[in-house]
């Protein structure tokens, strides 16, 4: 063990003790290196789960929202997208020190226990910042009213698009007088389109991005086109499955026959390849920053209508108060104040290519010079949402059991009678489960027990 | 001394024992006192959630805390029946059985060559145990960028296009691949020890029978790492039927490529926290444990055999 | 075996051959060997030189297609970066907050413990211990939904004290240190009673002095685990003010998508501390495994 080295060893005693006397003071405050440094009077810890350009829109309106108000310090993190926020989310709630602010998807409110894991936000702070109820499209609102309490202010609304090449489509004799993808009004023209499209591409690129092993974006298309055969998934009352299994093939079947046709190269990286000059691809609509930034000649509609009826997936960011064991005071209202602030000002957002939900943004004159936003906000108007229930919404539930099996058929690894079947089969076990959060079914909570 | 029973692991030779007496009389005073603020520690974080997640397992607690109901064994039943929840328990599984054998073999390949070279043992063994040294989620996101199929060095090295991280044939092998690069360098710091440990005469009377390498290899070096072996084995299997940390870095939080890599903890984590099912997430914690315990029980029974007619 | 050099022996074999070892001249055989140990590190450390390499990248040149070792243009705005946003510096002393209490309380409530089973009697001790030895078989993996709730129902959810305190029981430490005491001669502490001190004085005055090297391999094995702890923290901490530095790497994002040359930095940031503190506390750890060995041999 060698010989002992007196100096060095007090040394290191010495050290050490202060390193575990100064931690344990420190760890004593509880309150972290960050939080101590900040100077401010208040402080809003605010989470999201933007990156990409999204993240960058989203600075850049908190960085105008701190410039004004010097008093508050908003300390923004972001985490992983899906569900590893939302675990997140609801561990800190259940934890009674949550964030003061923090985003959700809209479909996501209903099952995440409106009045356990979340607070009602405060109807008339909201208006002193600014936000009233007659500024957003009623049917948004209604959404986020859970048992007469307002639980989401609603910040945008985002659509699954088409985007095109014009450059390309110019070649193909694709576009119309105004330079848009001509219109669509059935599979047959559909498939006839990306054929004539087909030719005017480059060898070695695919026609349509299609995502197909994203079981995510899978399920908002097959969510997308089943509204457009006007598909439904339960009854009135949530107590029986009504999902046709007919209609949901002839859907699968048309997602899966881009694939088999050659439309769609499985795996394929479909931003990459449009960049590089395929003509198509679908995705949400938060590629508008990435096309941007590319300095593409590019459109983008809403989801042709290929079954006749216009629709096309919308989802909804909204902000959330996530539930604190004492909620209320100085960050309560800073947050508040930030969410008004930043839903007010949303015209950065719509940078990002989402729809503002705030509709005096929306019918400004900034935003409808916005391109290619502008063609599309008509998907405002079309909006193929989810069913309402508490299994439901963006990366919930519903969408990780029946994505995959959209996924799955339009690979190739089922037929699209046996996957909708399938997909038959899962939601009439969800339709029986409780939500763990009450112990209620879909049913009973439609039913309204009362909470 | 007598009263050990209950220790895992037949003690030692030690000096002789002192008087029962003063022990007695000292001993009995503060014996306590010097266990217990463990003892509290213990009971609050170890015994305590033991028996809670016991009870939770009975009932349909959710996470908020609030509004448990008994449900008997529905938990249970429920959960013999997910196949999820199988699934996972595979996953681990052969993760565990790809990850044992190649971690013993390659540890015991590291500290030979480490214990043969005779200049520089430090720095073969810092470069050995380093990647131990990472946080488990720097190793993730470490090899996750290496897989990456674009702009990842294994693909380019190889000079191959595998898609590692989304195919589900790959996945949960780079999940592999990174926890033998991280973890290897521990069970070989084991190995070294005991190589070290091995008495130099014993190679030197074989030397002088005329004995070569191999058979010196053969005869000493491994009969006597047999014990160090089957400690390597058991501490690996334990870790690894607990994997989760890499896997969930690598794939973003996510299961994998249909769910490929969704471990038995991982399975067990998304129950409780992300499907919000804290009974149903305890009763498989509870199924967990016993499994882990039996694997445990399993060695400690090998081990007294072993003991009883080697030795 | 002989027992004769040191009172104190907690690892017999590891002596046997001693430094009586002569420098051999270079042979075929050890070039051979030293070259392939060279070959090997070079494989084993290269993920890690790769991670070095792209940290000192721009973010662009990060990402090119195909990848090449080394940076073009050498720039160390990644480092600069990660400083700049101060999330690792804040999470660096939080791991370090941690893990140095988790290290203290382990140390005092362990070597209280390990001495209390080894060298004192009470009633139940034998059941007491079997029930300690049965947690070896609990850890967060196994267990962490119900410590959880555990730790939720303390109030405990996003504090220090609910990272810290779950990780200051861990009975193998106990474990290991109840076999070093076993180790120590008795006759030392017979005679100390005999002069008529105390169960603690004896503990403070003759037992924990003979015990550095033990406490010491305990005592850096417990940082590296706290350190590198993942699990845990991130079950119990959502609040990124609280994280620790593996936790805080792999949950919080940066808004501006995946910055692979700062992510890299990020993670040799983590790592550095340990690699820091095996150079200079390289023979306590070898011997920290050599004790997990026996302890669980």
């Amino acid at each position: 063990m060698g010989r002992p080295d007196l100096d060095r060893r007090q040394l290191l005693a010495a050290a050490g003790g202060l390193a575990a006397a100064g931690s344990f003071g420190f760890a004593a405050l509880g309150q972290g290196a960050d939080a101590l440094a900040s100077g401010a009077d208040t402080r809003v810890r605010y989470w999201n789960l933007f990156s990409g350009g999204d993240g960058y829109n989203m600075i850049a309106m908190l960085d105008a929202f701190r410039a004004e108000h010097p008093g508050i310090d908003v300390k923004d993190s972001t985490l992983q997208w899906g569900s590893p926020f939302y675990t997140k989310l609801a561990m800190a709630a259940a934890g009674n020190r949550a964030p003061d602010l923090g985003v959700m998807h809209l479909g996501r409110v209903t099952g995440f226990s409106p009045g356990r894991l979340l607070d009602p936000w405060d109807v008339g702070l909201l208006r002193k910042y600014g936000v009233r109820e007659e500024d957003f499209n009623p049917e948004l609102w209604k959404r986020a009213v859970v048992d007469g309490e307002l639980y989401a202010l609603p910040l945008d609304i985002h659509v699954q698009l088409c985007f095109y090449r014009r450059d390309v489509l110019d070649r193909a004799g694709l576009l119309d007088a105004d330079g848009r993808l001509v219109p669509v009004t059935s599979t047959d023209e559909w498939f006839d389109v990306l054929a004539e499209a087909r030719k005017a591409t480059k060898d070695g690129l695919q026609t349509l991005g299609l995502h197909t092993n994203d079981q995510n974006i899978m399920w908002w298309f097959f969510v997308s086109f089943y509204e457009q055969l006007s598909g439904t998934y339960f009854d009135a009352a949530d107590t029986e499955v009504v999902f046709d299994t007919d209609k949901a093939a002839e859907v699968l079947a048309f997602l899966r026959r881009h694939v088999t046709d050659g439309y769609s190269i499985a795996g394929a990286a479909d931003a990459e390849q449009f960049v590089n000059g395929a003509p198509f691809t679908m995705e949400g609509n938060w590629s508008v920053p990435v096309f941007d930034t590319a300095e593409l000649d590019y459109g983008a509609t809403p989801l042709p209508p290929v079954f006749g009826k216009r629709a096309t997936h919308a989802e909804s960011h909204s902000f959330v108060l996530p539930h604190q064991a004492r909620r209320g005071g100085a960050a309560d209202d800073a947050a508040h104040r930030l969410a008004a602030y930043v839903v007010q000002h949303a015209r950065q957002w719509a940078g990002g290519g989402h729809i503002p939900a705030h509709m005096p943004t929306l019918s400004s004159p900034e935003y409808r010079a916005l391109k290619p936003q502008s063609e599309y906000v008509v998907a405002m108007d079309h909006q193929a949402t989810e069913p309402k229930v508490w299994f439901a919404g963006s990366t919930g539930i519903l969408a990780q059991r029946l994505g995959p099996v959209v996924s799955a058929s339009t690979m190739g690894s089922l037929t699209p009678d046996a996957a909708a079947r399938r997909m038959k089969g899962v939601l009439t076990e969800l339709i029986a489960m409780k939500n763990p959060m009450d112990g209620r079914t879909a049913a009973q909570a439609r039913g309204g027990a009362g909470r | 001394m007598t009263t050990s029973a209950g220790t895992v692991v037949a003690l030692r030779a030690r000096a002789a024992a002192p008087s029962t007496t003063v022990r007695r009389r000292q001993g009995f005073q503060h014996g306590g006192w010097f266990v217990a603020p463990f003892l509290v520690l213990f009971a609050l974080f170890v015994i305590w959630p033991l028996l809670r997640g016991l009870w939770l397992s009975f009932t349909d607690a959710n996470i908020s805390g609030e509004g448990a109901r008994f449900v008997g064994l529905d938990n249970y039943r429920e959960a013999l029946g997910d196949q999820l929840m199988w699934d996972a328990l595979g996953h681990s599984a052969y993760f565990t059985l790809l990850v044992v054998p190649c971690i013993t073999v390659l540890a015991f390949l590291l500290a030979m060559l480490a214990h043969h070279i005779e200049r520089g043992k430090w720095l073969w063994r810092l470069c050995f145990f380093m990647p131990f040294l990472l946080p488990s989620t720097v190793a993730g996101n470490l090899w996750q960028w290496l897989f990456n199929p674009g702009t990842g060095m294994v693909n380019h090295v190889l000079g191959i296009e595998t898609p590692w991280l989304s195919d589900t044939s790959y996945a949960l092998l780079a999940v592999v691949v990174c926890t033998l690069w991280w973890t290897v360098g521990f069970s070989f710091l084991l190995y070294l020890a005991a190589l070290q440990g091995i008495p130099a005469h014993l190679y030197e009377a074989a030397e002088l029978d005329g004995a070569n390498a191999w058979h010196r290899m053969v005869h000493i070096t491994l009969p006597m790492l047999r014990n160090i072996t089957g400690l390597v084995i058991a501490l690996q299997v334990l870790a690894s039927l607990q994997v989760f940390d890499q896997a969930v870095v690598m794939m973003d939080f996510g299961p994998g490529p249909e769910g490929s890599t969704r471990t038995f903890v991982q399975f067990t984590l998304e129950e409780g926290f992300t499907s919000y099912r804290v009974g149903y997430a305890s009763a498989i914690s509870i199924i967990f444990f016993v499994l882990i315990a039996a694997v445990a029980l399993a060695r400690m029974w090998l081990l007294r055999n072993r003991e009883e007619d080697g030795r | 075996m002989s027992g004769t050099s040191a009172p104190v022996r907690v690892e017999p074999r590891t002596r046997a051959r001693t430094g009586t070892r002569v420098r051999k001249p270079w042979t075929t055989g050890q070039i051979v060997l030293t070259l392939l140990g060279a070959a090997v590190s070079v494989v084993i450390l290269s993920p890690l030189a790769w991670a070095l390499f792209t940290s000192l990248k721009s973010e662009t040149e990060a990402v090119e297609v195909p990848p090449h070792w080394l940076p073009r243009d050498w720039t160390g705005q990644a480092w600069k970066a990660i400083f700049e946003t101060g999330n690792i510096t804040n999470w660096f002393v939080n791991s370090l907050v941690v893990s140095v209490c988790v290290t203290t309380v382990v140390l005092v409530v362990g070597a209280l413990a390990g001495y209390g089973f080894a060298r004192t009697e009470f009633r139940g001790k034998g059941a007491l211990m079997g029930v300690v030895m049965g947690g070896l078989m609990i850890s967060p993996a196994v267990l962490g939904v119900p410590l959880f709730t555990t730790v939720q129902q303390m109030g405990m959810v996003d504090t220090y004290w609910g990272m810290i305190l779950p990780q200051c029981a861990p009975a193998a430490m106990v474990y290991i240190l109840y076999k070093f005491f076993q180790g120590v001669p008795r006759e030392l502490e017979e005679a100390a009673f005999i002069d008529g001190a105390g169960r603690w004085r004896v503990f403070l005055t003759i037992v924990l002095p003979l015990s550095r090297p033990s406490l010491a391999a305990v005592g850096i094995f417990t940082f590296i685990s706290s350190w590198n702890n993942f699990l845990w923290p991130y079950m119990v901490t959502n609040n990124p003010d609280l994280m620790t530095m593996p936790n805080g790497i792999a949950t919080v994002m940066n808004s501006y998508g995946i910055q692979w040359a700062q992510l890299m930095a990020g993670g040799l940031m983590a790592g550095l501390p340990l690699i820091v503190v095996f150079v200079f506390f390289q023979r306590q750890i070898v011997a920290g495994v050599a004790h997990t060995g026996l302890a669980g041999q």
